[in-house]
Protein backbone atom coordinates (compact mmCIF):
# COMPACT_ATOMS: atom_id res chain seq x y z
CA UNK A 1 0.00 0.00 0.00
CA UNK A 2 2.76 2.42 0.92
CA UNK A 3 4.38 1.84 -2.46
CA UNK A 4 1.04 2.63 -4.17
CA UNK A 5 0.88 5.90 -2.26
CA UNK A 6 4.43 6.77 -3.28
CA UNK A 7 3.60 5.98 -6.92
CA UNK A 8 0.43 8.09 -6.80
CA UNK A 9 2.29 11.04 -5.26
CA UNK A 10 5.09 10.72 -7.82
CA UNK A 11 2.56 10.71 -10.68
CA UNK A 12 0.78 13.77 -9.23
CA UNK A 13 4.11 15.61 -9.10
CA UNK A 14 4.41 15.15 -12.86
CA UNK A 15 6.24 11.83 -12.93
CA UNK A 16 9.85 10.99 -12.32
CA UNK A 17 11.11 13.15 -15.17
CA UNK A 18 9.78 16.19 -13.32
CA UNK A 19 11.58 15.52 -10.03
CA UNK A 20 14.79 17.37 -9.21
CA UNK A 21 14.94 16.46 -5.53
CA UNK A 22 12.71 15.06 -2.82
CA UNK A 23 13.57 15.49 0.83
CA UNK A 24 11.44 14.29 3.75
CA UNK A 25 11.03 16.43 6.84
CA UNK A 26 9.00 14.73 9.60
CA UNK A 27 5.57 15.65 8.27
CA UNK A 28 6.15 16.68 4.69
CA UNK A 29 7.98 16.03 1.46
CA UNK A 30 9.96 19.01 0.26
CA UNK A 31 10.09 18.57 -3.49
CA UNK A 32 12.03 20.53 -6.07
CA UNK A 33 10.60 19.99 -9.50
CA UNK A 34 11.33 21.00 -13.11
CA UNK A 35 7.92 22.24 -14.19
CA UNK A 36 5.52 23.53 -11.56
CA UNK A 37 2.58 23.47 -13.95
CA UNK A 38 2.69 19.66 -14.05
CA UNK A 39 1.79 19.38 -10.37
CA UNK A 40 -1.74 18.12 -9.79
CA UNK A 41 -2.77 19.31 -6.34
CA UNK A 42 -6.13 17.50 -6.39
CA UNK A 43 -4.40 14.24 -7.28
CA UNK A 44 -1.90 14.75 -4.45
CA UNK A 45 -4.78 15.09 -2.01
CA UNK A 46 -6.47 12.02 -3.47
CA UNK A 47 -3.16 10.21 -2.93
CA UNK A 48 -3.40 11.04 0.76
CA UNK A 49 -1.76 14.46 1.15
CA UNK A 50 -3.21 16.52 4.02
CA UNK A 51 -2.15 19.68 2.29
CA UNK A 52 -0.06 21.02 -0.58
CA UNK A 53 1.94 24.25 -0.66
CA UNK A 54 3.50 25.27 -3.93
CA UNK A 55 5.77 28.19 -4.72
CA UNK A 56 6.98 27.87 -8.30
CA UNK A 57 9.23 24.84 -8.56
CA UNK A 58 9.18 24.07 -4.84
CA UNK A 59 6.28 21.95 -3.65
CA UNK A 60 5.67 20.87 -0.09
CA UNK A 61 3.41 17.85 0.19
CA UNK A 62 2.12 17.34 3.73
CA UNK A 63 1.78 13.61 4.27
CA UNK A 64 2.10 13.22 8.04
CA UNK A 65 4.61 11.19 10.02
CA UNK A 66 5.15 8.62 7.27
CA UNK A 67 7.01 11.22 5.19
CA UNK A 68 10.34 9.44 5.64
CA UNK A 69 8.91 6.13 4.41
CA UNK A 70 7.11 7.67 1.45
CA UNK A 71 10.22 9.61 0.43
CA UNK A 72 12.35 6.47 0.40
CA UNK A 73 9.63 4.62 -1.54
CA UNK A 74 9.63 7.44 -4.10
CA UNK A 75 13.44 7.33 -4.28
CA UNK A 76 13.12 3.62 -5.12
CA UNK A 77 10.85 4.55 -8.04
CA UNK A 78 13.17 7.20 -9.49
CA UNK B 1 -7.53 5.98 28.57
CA UNK B 2 -5.94 9.34 27.99
CA UNK B 3 -2.37 10.50 27.70
CA UNK B 4 -1.00 13.60 29.33
CA UNK B 5 1.33 15.46 26.98
CA UNK B 6 4.11 17.48 28.61
CA UNK B 7 5.73 20.64 27.37
CA UNK B 8 9.12 19.83 25.84
CA UNK B 9 10.47 23.29 26.64
CA UNK B 10 10.09 26.12 29.11
CA UNK B 11 8.38 29.17 27.70
CA UNK B 12 5.00 30.61 26.83
CA UNK B 13 2.26 28.27 25.60
CA UNK B 14 0.19 29.67 22.73
CA UNK B 15 -2.40 28.45 20.22
CA UNK B 16 -1.01 26.45 17.30
CA UNK B 17 -2.69 28.98 14.99
CA UNK B 18 0.08 31.48 15.88
CA UNK B 19 2.82 29.32 14.33
CA UNK B 20 4.22 30.85 11.09
CA UNK B 21 3.91 27.61 9.10
CA UNK B 22 0.56 26.52 7.61
CA UNK B 23 1.33 22.84 8.22
CA UNK B 24 1.01 23.57 11.93
CA UNK B 25 -1.24 26.64 12.06
CA UNK B 26 -3.86 24.89 9.89
CA UNK B 27 -3.48 21.67 11.87
CA UNK B 28 -2.68 19.69 8.70
CA UNK B 29 -0.96 16.94 10.69
CA UNK B 30 -3.01 17.27 13.86
CA UNK B 31 -4.02 19.55 16.73
CA UNK B 32 -1.75 20.68 19.52
CA UNK B 33 -0.16 23.63 21.25
CA UNK B 34 2.80 25.87 20.42
CA UNK B 35 5.38 26.86 23.02
CA UNK B 36 7.48 29.98 22.51
CA UNK B 37 10.67 28.95 24.32
CA UNK B 38 12.66 31.06 26.72
CA UNK B 39 16.07 32.09 25.38
CA UNK B 40 19.37 30.40 26.11
CA UNK B 41 20.68 26.87 25.86
CA UNK B 42 18.16 24.30 27.04
CA UNK B 43 17.29 20.65 26.75
CA UNK B 44 14.00 19.69 25.10
CA UNK B 45 12.32 16.77 26.88
CA UNK B 46 10.06 13.94 25.72
CA UNK B 47 6.35 14.89 25.86
CA UNK B 48 5.11 11.33 26.55
CA UNK B 49 6.38 7.84 27.38
CA UNK B 50 7.02 5.75 24.29
CA UNK B 51 9.42 5.01 21.48
CA UNK B 52 11.43 7.57 19.54
CA UNK B 53 9.88 6.67 16.18
CA UNK B 54 11.40 9.56 14.23
CA UNK B 55 14.41 11.59 15.23
CA UNK B 56 15.93 14.51 13.39
CA UNK B 57 18.20 17.02 15.12
CA UNK B 58 15.48 19.68 14.99
CA UNK B 59 12.36 17.55 15.46
CA UNK B 60 11.20 14.22 16.81
CA UNK B 61 8.16 11.99 17.19
CA UNK B 62 7.42 9.81 20.22
CA UNK B 63 4.93 6.99 19.60
CA UNK B 64 3.08 5.60 22.63
CA UNK B 65 3.67 1.98 23.61
CA UNK B 66 0.34 0.74 22.26
CA UNK B 67 1.06 2.54 18.98
CA UNK B 68 -2.22 4.43 19.15
CA UNK B 69 -0.83 7.93 19.47
CA UNK B 70 2.22 9.83 18.31
CA UNK B 71 3.36 13.26 19.44
CA UNK B 72 5.53 15.49 17.29
CA UNK B 73 7.86 18.11 18.75
CA UNK B 74 9.32 20.55 16.23
CA UNK B 75 12.11 22.80 17.58
CA UNK B 76 11.62 26.03 15.69
CA UNK B 77 10.21 26.60 12.21
CA UNK B 78 12.07 25.72 8.99
CA UNK B 79 14.96 24.64 11.22
CA UNK B 80 15.57 21.66 8.91
CA UNK B 81 17.59 24.25 6.95
CA UNK B 82 20.05 24.51 9.85
CA UNK B 83 21.07 20.94 8.97
CA UNK B 84 21.51 19.90 12.56
CA UNK B 85 23.95 22.66 13.52
CA UNK B 86 23.27 23.69 17.11
CA UNK B 87 21.13 20.64 17.92
CA UNK B 88 22.60 17.83 20.03
CA UNK B 89 20.35 14.74 20.38
CA UNK B 90 20.87 12.54 23.46
CA UNK B 91 18.92 9.52 22.23
CA UNK B 92 18.73 7.46 19.03
CA UNK B 93 15.83 6.51 16.79
CA UNK B 94 13.96 3.49 18.14
CA UNK B 95 14.99 4.11 21.74
CA UNK B 96 12.47 3.86 24.58
CA UNK B 97 12.02 7.21 26.31
CA UNK B 98 10.15 8.38 29.38
CA UNK B 99 8.06 11.56 29.51
CA UNK B 100 10.33 14.33 30.74
CA UNK B 101 13.54 12.60 29.58
CA UNK B 102 16.11 14.91 27.98
CA UNK B 103 16.07 14.47 24.20
CA UNK B 104 17.83 17.34 22.40
CA UNK B 105 20.01 20.19 23.65
CA UNK B 106 19.57 23.35 21.60
CA UNK B 107 19.54 27.12 21.94
CA UNK B 108 16.37 28.98 20.89
CA UNK B 109 18.26 32.30 20.98
CA UNK B 110 20.71 31.02 18.36
CA UNK B 111 17.83 29.80 16.20
CA UNK B 112 16.33 33.30 16.32
CA UNK B 113 19.74 34.84 15.53
CA UNK B 114 19.90 32.66 12.40
CA UNK B 115 16.61 34.21 11.30
CA UNK B 116 14.21 31.39 12.16
CA UNK B 117 11.29 31.33 14.55
CA UNK B 118 12.13 29.26 17.63
CA UNK B 119 8.50 28.45 18.42
CA UNK B 120 7.92 24.76 19.13
CA UNK B 121 4.75 23.11 17.83
CA UNK B 122 3.72 20.11 19.96
CA UNK B 123 1.26 18.11 17.86
CA UNK B 124 -0.90 15.04 18.47
CA UNK B 125 -0.44 13.49 15.04
CA UNK B 126 -3.44 12.44 12.97
CA UNK B 127 -6.18 12.85 15.54
CA UNK B 128 -9.18 15.18 15.49
CA UNK B 129 -9.25 18.33 17.54
CA UNK B 130 -11.94 16.78 19.78
CA UNK B 131 -9.33 14.28 21.01
CA UNK B 132 -7.65 17.09 22.96
CA UNK B 133 -8.66 18.33 26.40
CA UNK B 134 -7.16 20.22 29.34
CA UNK B 135 -5.36 22.46 26.84
CA UNK B 136 -2.93 25.10 28.15
CA UNK B 137 -2.28 27.65 25.41
CA UNK B 138 -2.05 31.01 27.13
CA UNK B 139 0.30 30.62 30.08
CA UNK B 140 3.94 30.27 31.01
CA UNK B 141 5.08 26.64 31.28
CA UNK B 142 8.22 24.85 32.38
CA UNK B 143 9.64 21.86 30.51
CA UNK B 144 7.74 18.84 31.85
CA UNK B 145 4.55 20.75 32.72
CA UNK B 146 1.33 19.35 31.20
CA UNK B 147 0.28 21.05 27.93
CA UNK B 148 -2.78 18.99 26.97
CA UNK B 149 -4.40 15.60 27.27
CA UNK B 150 -5.10 13.41 24.25
CA UNK B 151 -7.65 10.58 24.16
CA UNK B 152 -6.27 7.23 23.13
Amino acid sequence: MAEDKAAAILAALGGKGNIVEIEPCITRLRCEIEDGSKVDEAALKTAGAHGVMQQGTVVQVVVGPEADTIASDIEDLL
Amino acid sequence: MSIRVLSPVSGLAAPLSEVPDPVFSQEMVGPGVAVKPNGGSACAVAPVDGTMSTLHPHAFVVTTDDGSRAVLVHLGIDTVKMEGAGFAPHVVKGERVRAGQKIVTWNPSEVEQQGYSSVCPVVALEVGRQALSDVTDDAGVSAGDPLFTVDS
